[in-house]
């Protein structure tokens, strides 16, 4: 199936929604590199970070095709209000837990998001989102293996992890907040079903696993129409960080 | 406040491509058997070095270093080929046969299964 007429827009709007999702919680969990638990964590969550820059590499090369920009200039020249990322990543890193709590929240929320996406009607997203399935696998398995462990220590751990659950959950369901003219993706094939939807599907794949580890559920999002927008000052001071290579030498080739 | 997990060490040894031995690529320190894995994909895996991992509880090894069973005293070179000097035999046997003399393997090691 192909698509008559491209809805440019839309398009763009999940692209960018998508690919700031993953810079942001690619940037924010690398801050981890040299201060993880053990060294083989600190190598792990280095990787985990690594892949998710890649991923959004390749949607910024996406979004960059059908907007006629590059990735370098799509990811670090734009003022942080012109992010899209997802509230749930808007937060400082905190501990471990909070790590944690926000990689499993996140990543069983983008996978459900990613199914929506595959096979659908735009081969070259279509095509990414194939590979993008089989890495964040692994994120998941190792996000659930720290969840799991975490939750079920009677100490600090499951103190932490609950306290850590109490400042992000308010803000978990915002990676499904409606997009602008999100209705054209879903009739031109390209996203299987909108954006109540799928959280519909993430709370009911994440429902038994909190369950099991008696961990209180994600309540509804607070302000959802302003899911991507306001971004806060956590995400402000991730942004100087990110873009101040860049800054030093505007136009600079590294 | 609970004692953090013991963490042991795991041994990996890993398949670089389909059909060679399994080797020795180092170890990781993890509480159990799942975040052994995840580690060893990790610092063995994760540039697409690998095809395959075994990760091992090292106490799981049955270890064996006793130099009276591995290196005993008295002379062993009767048990070794170089005593044999089949060089002379094998050519005369090539001369009759009309065969050549086979080519060295190539490097990569024997098959192991």
């Amino acid at each position: 199936m192909t698509v008559a007429v491209l809805p440019t827009t839309a398009l763009g709007e999940l692209l960018r929604s998508m690919a700031d999702d993953e810079f942001v919680i690619g940037f924010s969990d690398s801050e981890w590199t040299g201060i993880a638990p053990l060294l083989e964590e600190d190598v792990a969550m280095s990787s985990l970070a690594q892949d998710e820059l890649g991923h959004a590499a390749a949607l910024y090369g996406l979004l960059g095709e059908l907007i006629g920009s590059d990735p370098d200039s799509l990811a670090y020249d734009r003022q942080p209000e012109a992010y899209r990322h997802c509230r749930l990543l808007d937060h400082g890193r905190g501990d471990w837990a909070m790590t944690i709590a926000r990689r499993y929240l996140y990543d069983t929320a983008d996978a459900v998001r990613l199914e929506a996406l595959a096979g659908g009607a735009w081969v070259p997203l279509a095509d990414l989102v194939a590979k993008l399935i089989r890495e964040e696998r692994y994120h998941r398995m190792h996000a659930g293996a720290w969840l799991e462990r975490l939750a079920r220590d009677d100490g600090e751990a499951r103190t932490r992890l609950l306290l850590a659950l109490r400042e992000l959950q308010p803000d978990a369901a915002t990676v499904f907040t409606p997009l602008p003219d999100e209705v054209a993706l879903v009739d031109g094939g390209i996203l299987a079903a909108p954006m109540p939807e799928l959280e519909r599907r993430w709370r009911a794949a994440i429902g038994p696993v909190f369950a099991e580890l008696d961990l209180p559920t994600p309540p509804a999002a607070r302000q959802m129409q302003r899911g991507r927008l306001d971004h806060g000052e956590a995400f402000r001071w991730l942004w100087s960080e990110f873009t101040s290579v860049r800054r030093s030498e505007p136009g600079g080739t590294w | 406040m609970a004692s953090a997990p013991e963490l042991e060490a795991w041994e990996v040894f890993r398949q670089e491509k389909d059909g060679d031995p399994m080797r020795h690529g180092g170890s990781v320190m993890a509480p159990d058997a799942e975040l052994a894995t995840h580690y060893a994909r990790e610092l063995f895996g994760r540039r697409q070095e690998s095809v395959r991992l075994w990760v091992v509880r090292r106490r799981d090894i049955v270890d064996l270093a006793d130099p009276d069973l591995l290196q005993p005293p008295l002379d062993r070179s009767y048990k070794k080929p170089g005593g044999y000097l089949m060089r002379d035999k094998l050519a005369a046997a090539r001369e009759r046969s009309g065969e050549s003399k086979p080519k060295a393997r190539s490097s990569g090691g024997a098959r192991s299964r």
